[in-house]
């Protein structure tokens, strides 16, 4: 990435101001009016708007091709929009409106989105939220109200990495594409690295089933679970994160199909003494 | 006990403010182990709604709208729950029994919202027609509206009826069940684990995997997810940078014609199939409802 934009990046007719009211709208109503039909179009437009105001005020015909062009169907991950937002309005403040012109930014728009979301959804979704949320939760189980403070600081983090994209958007506007992509390809692959990692260790640390059932030999009262110890340690919850694993690549099933899947395993769970009883007095 | 007037209204706009906050700058505020800690806090007992929300964000680490599917909302299960554990006195896991259920109850809600939007799409569509583009803003911002009825109505009308609510609980639903809903809390981390699993490039990298589970699984007294978390950052980094050096020498090797050219938008038609190509896994999971 280049590093000679220090500072705000000269645009022709755009103010500083602009730029700022562009940035935010970007990030606070991008998905208000997240509809089925064009998806994060809608607030697209609503974030490009400033632009849209400042350079074609005057100019119904301008406005008009620039709204439609701009409040086209559009959907990636939020966190990755800015590059495109600050490429799509230096364009334009460079270029103005135009057939061709509304051709490129189409393609832009269109051509980004989709490998955007790719990178976005697994590093600043997945990822992001399986590291920064676990260790939340790790420490509030045990009553700890401070951990609450670990996605605030992730927040303002992020925000500052928005901003960075935005001012690379800018400063890049059509070079931007394959270099950056490139670029973000190594990151999610570290990503996966550090991701893969963090969700091994999930397994003992946040599944916390332990077998609550014991039987008696002779006078001895024996606990399954402290027999399984022995052979691993956490070898249940891992057998269950396997399962999960397994029967989510079936066809059919989807995360939200696996949540009744697992009910249903933790009523059979949940009452194993009861059950285990109960075939016992069969015999 | 009963909620206080204030307290419905003060939960019913804090999880209408946290669904704004998750399509926005995501905080946090938006997540179960908030709005649990925020219900305790509200109702007087900050440490069940702790417990109630952790263990709700475990269960649904996994679960994050990808692409703008629909997930259960388990922030509005958070909350009830939290309450309804505090009103019926009966503890923490009564609580989180109770969350799953009313946050897969919700799903619908999610869909409600992103239909209403649709009429503010077209509404906007139609006036950019016209040039018109201060309605175009005007139609975004009212999104707000079916996104926060969305979550602020069932909470209301789950609060207002609690006592009720917790009562037809007690009086309905059998022991075994409500040990069994407590114990799918405990295992239902496994779907978000597993989602990530499927997520992330599991076939490639799976000796990280191997290694994050032995750690964690053998030194569970030393280690916390932070420590994992660090010990993965730098496996991380050597990665990268062993990565970056191939990349050197290869690039070293060939002849440098073809980097200086800067890339053009003519040539971005479909980066698409460069990227895909090297995209996680093959195999994705369904994340819609």
């Amino acid at each position: 990435m280049p590093k000679k934009n220090k500072e705000q990046l000269k645009m022709n007719n755009l103010t500083k101001g602009d730029l700022n009211k562009i940035f935010w709208r970007n990030t606070l109503g991008l998905q208000l009016g997240w509809n089925y039909p064009r998806m994060q179009g809608l607030g697209y437009a609503y974030t490009v708007m400033p632009a849209l105001k400042r350079l074609y005020k005057n100019k119904k015909d301008k406005m008009k091709q620039a709204l439609k062009l701009e409040m086209e169907f559009f959907n990636t991950t939020p966190q990755m929009s800015h590059l495109i937002v600050g490429a799509d309005i230096a364009l334009q403040d460079e270029l103005g409106m135009n057939d061709d012109n509304e051709k490129a930014i189409a393609g832009l728009k269109t051509g980004l989105m989709g490998p955007f979301a790719g990178v976005g959804d697994t590093v600043f979704v997945a990822i992001y939220n399986a590291i920064i949320y676990s260790i939340t939760a790790y420490l509030c189980m045990s009553g700890q109200a401070l951990g609450l403070l670990i996605p605030v600081i992730g927040c303002a983090v992020i925000t500052w990495i928005r901003w960075k994209f935005f001012n690379i958007g800018l400063s890049q506007g059509k070079k931007l594409a394959f270099a950056f992509s490139d670029k973000m390809n190594l990151l999610t692959e570290g990503a996966s690295v550090l991701g893969l990692t963090v969700v091994g260790g999930m397994i003992p640390a946040l599944i916390n089933y332990k077998i609550d059932l014991t039987y008696k030999v002779g006078k001895v009262t024996m606990s399954v679970q402290g027999m399984l110890d022995k052979i691993m340690p956490a070898l249940v919850p891992l057998a269950i994160a396997l399962f999960s694993y397994w029967i989510l690549g079936k066809k059919h099933m989807n995360s939200t199909r696996l949540i009744f899947v697992l009910i249903g395993l933790g009523m059979i769970l949940g009452n194993l003494q009861p059950i285990c009883n109960w075939i016992g007095s069969l015999f | 006990m009963k909620v206080s007037a204030i307290a419905i209204i003060v939960l019913s706009l804090y999880v209408g403010l946290g669904q704004l906050d998750a399509l926005s700058l995501k905080t946090g505020i938006y997540s179960p182990v908030f709005g649990g800690a925020v219900a305790g806090l509200v109702l007087g007992d900050l440490k069940t709604g702790l417990i109630v929300g952790a263990t709700l964000q475990l269960a649904t680490l996994g679960v994050a709208t990808y692409g703008g599917a629909t997930v259960p909302d388990f922030l509005s299960g958070a909350v009830m729950g939290t309450a309804y554990a505090i009103i019926s006195g009966r503890g923490a896991a009564y609580g989180i029994g109770l969350a799953i259920p009313i946050g897969l109850l919700l799903t619908q809600m999610d869909i409600l919202a992103r239909l209403a939007n649709t009429y503010f799409q077209n509404h906007a569509t139609r006036e950019a027609e016209k040039g018109n583009y201060e309605a175009v803003e005007r139609n975004n911002l009212y999104g707000i509206i079916p996104w926060v009825l969305s979550r602020a109505i069932p909470v209301f009308i789950g609060l207002t009826f609690g006592a009720a609510v917790v009562k037809a609980i007690n009086n309905w639903i059998p022991q075994w069940l409500m040990n069994g809903l407590k114990t799918a809390g405990i295992i239902l981390p496994a779907m978000g684990i597993a989602i990530l699993m499927r997520y992330l490039p599991l076939k490639r990298y799976y000796p990280y995997f191997i290694l994050g589970f032995a750690l964690m699984a053998y030194f569970a007294k030393q280690f916390s997810l932070l420590g994992l978390a660090l010990i993965g950052f730098a496996l991380a980094a050597i990665y990268v940078m062993n990565r970056r050096k191939d990349h050197q020498k290869a690039n070293s090797v060939e002849t440098k014609q073809s980097t200086s050219q800067p890339k053009h938008i003519e040539n971005i038609q479909n980066p698409n199939d460069a990227i895909e190509a090297n995209r996680v896994d093959e195999e994705e999971v369904e994340f819609d409802a």
